[in-house]
């Protein structure tokens, strides 16, 4: 499986590894790393990469959001991370742990982690295990303001073997630990030697990382200027300056791409409605790529409209996916069935298709009892079927959606009400506690490339219902939390992909929020950029930006 | 004369306490918080979101908040943002050069159209151009300045190709010409409503000077009507045209914050709106601070420059 | 009753006001262009064959003049000009509602600090200040962000932001009658100070009461495109023309009438009520008779 043909685009340490499964053993060949070398010196080039969020936490370990990724990405490294298929490739280790080559033990309680050798942070001081293990308990600090406790609260006896080994044990075996370990990137403890107040320590603003680009400087609400690092220790980058620059409007971002002063089109991409324009540009790549969002019109199971199954259906048959991707998001979009990205190991393909017929929909509720009212409102038993949708105010395309939706539930009788708040209002307390009725939401329910959504679908992660996590959906079944309880102790891939098609032929049939479809965005490059690639398992273009090249 | 001073900036300290308590208590008392924006991160728990919430000190009862806040910005400290963790005067310190080029470019195109404009119609009163400027002038007055934007947009950029939709310079470029370009359309649109403004009131005072004896008795004896003009008219009708600049100020930061908007030109204005998008309440009070300040100093400089030039005129 | 003195103007005075306004052309043309905008927001509707709300997706895009699509339609295939008049329908309504408060806050604010003086005035006007000292669109954005953006909303949060200058106009004019023959008569016929305040002083500024309330219409309309077009206003379905223009600049190219239509529906409202403020301003300024 080693690859050892650096002129190729899939350089050695993107070996492909299955998780803790097949015995794909990856070995670094030392000789590597001083070809490597010499190539980041190589490195030539300007390249703008545009956002259209500005990044502003530069502290991986602080609450922070997808765009600042798009930052950390380039400074600094995790452990190991997600190829575009879902393996893993080990970054900073030697190989990624597995319970095939004996860094996971057999129970999934002990874990080891072997590390490069020779690596430094940016300011030169090496790089140890004593900065895994800081990154890794940093997060369960009281006094730290951390961005989650998810995985992190499960470790314990943490013990730095060497300085180029650690180990530690679980309280309880948590597959999804490696997709948090792989969206982890480690930061450097002597940075915050002597710093009182971890919150405030003058790194989070001038980070130091080992990754292959150095922090120059920022220029706050337009640009970040990052230059590479000649001791990279993997191969790249192969760019010298990398400016990250924040344009908050997609269509002056289309525009300045489309003049050549952006090189690569980032977060937020081309705008649908520029697609067909964009595709035929002159010296310019223009790519659809899947995303790991999915769209869906989430319902709050606590609302007594939507208890009856037979209305949740209705309303789902009643939706006209269709036209809503076809028309209004010009095509670009895959209409799904369920959560889980088509590109995943886990997706289930035979899940029942959705079919569009106002007809349908009124006849299940006529069968229903849900009769019309004088006002053309069915309702049955004192339960009006009327309720809010909301969405975030400044979303056009899915303000147009909405009200096209609305048009739909007209006519089966059904009234929604629009809505739509300011995104500081909508994520709050009136999504997470479940103040809704319903919502249209983007979402990426997965980590990385992990199957694993207990925060979102168990029944105890409601906090509506008192529990703690994501499931804002407010959603209970019994069997969907019995078969997350078994996927998340079930180590190996090929045990763990039945249970999760299982998982999702439920809720499919359930419908605590109807699937509309899976996100693509249209990415844009000059000709002369290759490197970037999709990752529905990374949330940000730039995961592999130190294989980016410009010619 | 010190003693007025004194007096009002006593007062503005005042009008500042009463700006900032209305400010902090419409933001705290809103519904939502600047923790939502991490609400749909993977792996997120409302438990952690509260332990957050915690640490920055933002379940604290909202008068303790505030005079904690209050306290800080007494000794100088403005607080830190909660999105990068900068401290606010240093964040409205990276964007205020924008803003003021921006502002600073507009008024003075403003100032020299407007006052020609005003002059000329007031000499002229009751001519064609007099009556056609009278009603230009309320039209600009009329026109949203975000739809002028757009409108300019798609003529001189998207249908001619002149000029830049946006953005302070190119990536990469940022001569002196680059940022030239990029000026033009966002301060010409910035400035048609002050043209309007200036012209109407330079027009105003122009008439108030002309009407008054000192001016006929300068007729009486021959001196050139040109010279009159100059000295005499333009330099009277110039004094309340300070005050006007004084009290222009919260039009024109208002202005470029829509422009600003409609140009993604990364000033004041768009800061504005990204931190109270992200609730970031430190940076949007502070820049209300800011902007309150900048438009009660420009109101009593203006006083006093008026004082210092116009002898007639006593503060008390 | 009978006793209370009549202070309002000679009818003759007035009559020479309304001469003068009906005599000033701009006026005429803002009323003309005011009344002709609001029969074509309230009759348009009824002559469309088309439902403001009605979505029809293969439509999209179709410029000016396809079919009956006067205005062509938006990015839902929904027809511009119902849309248009629909929504001039609320931005106006909310202009006028929102004058209407801002008249009574600014008037009530006016007259009382006017009438007592002193100590109460001088708290009154920081206050007046202190609002004035914002650059208005920050505070309406300040305070829209966290309400739930709805007419009722929207108008007040305008009328809260615009009713600064009334109160300043009142208050001047108020003070410099306070101390007239007819007040002090009222006083000593032991009216209640509510009574001299409101029945007394505050119609004698009820000149330029109505043309700080044109002008404040205009204002109205202008803000709520404002606050609209940046998202924070009020929202769709239900159209405004400020909401109508929010999301227009990304059809730019494709699609310009989005922008250009409501766009000047709103110059053309606010153009005519500016036209009829001044107007008035000159009718009731007797000095203009000289001109």
């Amino acid at each position: 499986m080693t690859d050892n043909n650096t002129l190729t685009f899939r350089p050695s340490r993107r070996q492909t590894l299955m998780l803790m499964g097949t015995a794909g053993a990856g070995l670094m060949a030392p000789s590597v790393l001083g070809r490597d070398r010499a190539l980041a010196a190589n490195a030539t080039g300007q390249l703008v990469l545009g956002f259209s969020q500005e990044p502003t936490v530069f502290n991986p370990m602080m609450p922070h959001i997808e765009v600042d990724e798009g930052i950390y990405y380039a400074i600094f490294d995790t452990l190991f991370d997600f190829d575009e298929d879902g393996n893993f490739f080990p970054i900073l280790v030697t190989e990624v742990p597995t319970v095939a080559n004996g860094g996971i033990s057999a129970d999934g309680l002990t874990w080891t982690v072997k590390l490069k050798s020779g690596v430094t942070w940016h300011d030169g001081t090496p790089f140890t295990a004593e900065d895994v293990k800081f990154s890794l308990e940093l997060p369960m600090d009281p006094s730290f303001r951390s961005y989650r406790s998810t995985g992190y609260s499960l470790i314990k006896d943490l013990t730095v073997v060497s300085p180029t080994e650690l180990s530690w044990t679980m309280t309880q075996p948590f597959a999804p630990l490696a997709a948090v370990l792989a969206s982890t990137w480690i930061i450097p403890k002597h940075a915050f030697d002597g710093v009182a107040d971890k919150n405030t320590a003058p790194f989070n603003n001038a980070p130091i990382g080992t990754g292959p680009f150095v922090w120059k400087q920022r220029m706050a609400g337009d640009h970040i200027e990052l230059a590479a690092n000649p001791v990279y220790h993997g191969d790249g980058p192969h760019i010298q300056a990398l400016i990250v620059k924040y344009i908050p409007d997609l269509n002056v971002m289309y525009t300045q791409f489309k003049a050549g002063d952006i090189d690569v089109v980032g977060l937020q991409w081309v705008t649908p409605d520029h697609y067909a324009e964009a595709k035929d540009l002159p010296g310019k790549t223009v790519e659809v790529a899947g995303s790991g969002t999915f769209e869906s019109f989430a319902l709050n199971m606590m609302r007594p409209q939507f208890q009856d199954s037979a209305v949740r259906r209705a309303l789902y048959h009643a939706i006209d996916k269709q036209s809503i991707i076809e028309a209004l998001y010009y095509g670009i979009p895959t209409p799904t069935e369920t959560y889980m990205p088509q590109q995943s190991f886990y997706y289930n393909p035979d899940l029942p298709k959705h079919e569009f017929s106002i007809a349908t929909a009124n006849k299940m509720l006529d069968d229903a009892g849900w009769a019309k009212g004088a006002d053309g409102i069915r309702a049955k038993d004192g339960v009006t079927l009327s309720f809010t949708n909301s969405t975030t105010a400044g979303n056009h395309l899915r303000e147009q959606a909405q009200q096209f939706i609305q048009q739909s539930f007209k006519d089966i009788g059904v009234e929604m009400k629009i809505s739509n708040l300011p995104p500081a209002v909508m994520w709050g307390d009136y999504w997470m506690k479940s103040e809704f009725d319903s919502v249209v939401v983007g979402l990426n329910v997965l980590l990385g490339a992990d199957p694993d959504t207990s925060n979102y679908f168990l029944s105890t992660a409601s906090p509506a219902r008192g529990g703690a996590g994501q499931n804002t959906f407010a959603y209970q079944s019994a069997e969907v939390d019995a078969l997350l309880k078994q996927g998340g102790e079930t180590f190996v891939p090929e045990d763990r992909k039945p249970i999760y098609h299982k998982m999702q032929a439920v809720m499919r049939e359930d419908l605590p929020f109807l699937p509309m479809f899976q996100y693509a965005v249209c990415k844009g490059r000059k000709a002369n950029v290759s490197g970037p690639k999709p990752n529905v398992n990374n949330r940000i273009d730039s995961w592999n930006v130190r294989d980016w090249t410009m010619s | 004369m010190l003693r007025y001073i004194l007096g009002r900036l006593w007062q503005s300290l005042i009008l500042l306490l009463i700006v900032s308590c209305i400010g902090f208590f419409v933001l705290s008392l809103a519904p939502g918080g600047p923790l939502s924006q991490f609400a749909l991160s993977p792996g997120m728990t409302q438990e952690q979101m509260q332990k957050i919430a915690e640490q920055m000190g933002l379940n604290r009862p909202l008068p303790v908040q505030y005079l904690d806040w209050l306290r800080h910005l007494l000794m100088g400290d403005w607080g830190t943002s909660y999105r990068d963790g900068q401290p606010v005067l240093h964040i409205i310190g990276q964007h205020v050069f924008a803003t003021l080029l921006l502002m600073g470019t507009a008024t003075a195109l403003a100032i020299l159209i407007g006052s020609t404009v005003g002059i000329f119609s007031a000499v002229r009163r009751g001519s064609a151009f007099d009556y056609a400027t009278t009603v230009l002038s309320m039209v600009a007055l009329s026109i949203p300045t975000f739809w002028f934007g757009l409108i300019a947009i798609y003529f001189f950029s998207l249908k001619l190709g002149w000029l830049p939709a946006g953005n302070m310079y190119t990536v990469g470029n940022g001569s002196l010409g680059d940022y030239l370009v990029h000026l033009i359309l966002p301060a010409m649109v910035l400035a048609l409503v002050d043209v309007a403004v200036w012209s109407r009131y330079m027009r105003t005072a122009t008439l108030n000077v002309i009407n008054q004896d000192f001016i006929r008795t300068a007729k009486a004896k021959g001196l050139p009507p040109r010279r009159i003009l100059m000295k005499h008219i333009v330099g009277n009708a110039l004094v309340p045209m300070i005050t006007l600049a004084g009290l222009q100020l919260p039009a024109v930061l208002g202005g470029a914050l829509v422009t600003e908007t409609v140009f993604t030109w990364p000033g004041m204005g768009r800061l504005f709106l990204d931190s109270l998008g992200y609730s970031d309440y430190p940076v949007v009070m502070g820049l209300l601070m800011f902007s309150a300040i900048i438009v009660l100093l420009g109101n009593l400089l203006a006083d006093l420059i008026v004082a210092a030039v116009d002898p007639r005129i006593r503060l008390e | 009753m009978t006793m209370t003195p009549d202070i309002s103007r000679p009818p003759l005075i007035r009559s020479r006001a309304l001469r003068r306004f009906l005599s000033h052309k701009l006026a005429m043309l803002g009323l003309v262009m005011v009344l002709g905008l609001t029969l074509a927001c309230f009759i348009g509707p009824y002559l469309l064959p088309y439902d403001e709300l009605y979505i029809d997706l293969r439509a999209r895009f179709a410029p000016p003049g396809t079919g009956a699509h006067i205005f062509g339609t938006d990015p839902l295939g929904r027809d511009v000009a119902a849309r248009l008049f629909h929504a001039g329908q609320i931005s106006m309504a909310v202009g006028f509602a929102a004058m209407l408060i801002s008249i009574c806050i600014g008037s009530a604010v006016g007259v009382i600090s006017g009438y007592y003086g002193g100590r109460t005035s001088a708290v009154l006007m920081r206050v007046v200040d202190a609002f004035l000292s914002f650059p208005s669109v920050f505070l309406l954005l300040a305070l829209a962000a966290f309400v739930k953006p709805g007419p009722a909303m929207i108008t007040l949060i305008i009328a809260v932001t615009s009713w600064m200058e009334v109160a300043r106009i009142v208050e001047a004019e108020v003070k410099s009658l306070r101390d007239r023959d007819f007040v002090q008569a009222a006083r000593m016929l032991g009216l209640s100070s509510r009574w001299i305040m409101f029945r007394e002083l505050l119609p004698n500024a009820i000149g330029p009461i109505i043309v700080a309330a044109t002008l404040t219409v205009a204002r109205a309309i202008l803000l709520e495109a404002y606050i609209s077009f940046l998202g924070y206003g009020i929202q769709p379905p239900l159209p405004s023309w400020g909401n109508m223009l929010n999301g227009a600049q990304q059809y730019l190219q494709s699609a310009p009438w989005l922008a250009i239509v409501p766009g000047l529906a709103i110059t053309i409202a606010v153009a005519g009520f500016n036209f009829i403020g001044d107007g008035v301003r000159e009718a009731l300024d007797s000095r203009s008779d000289q001109r």
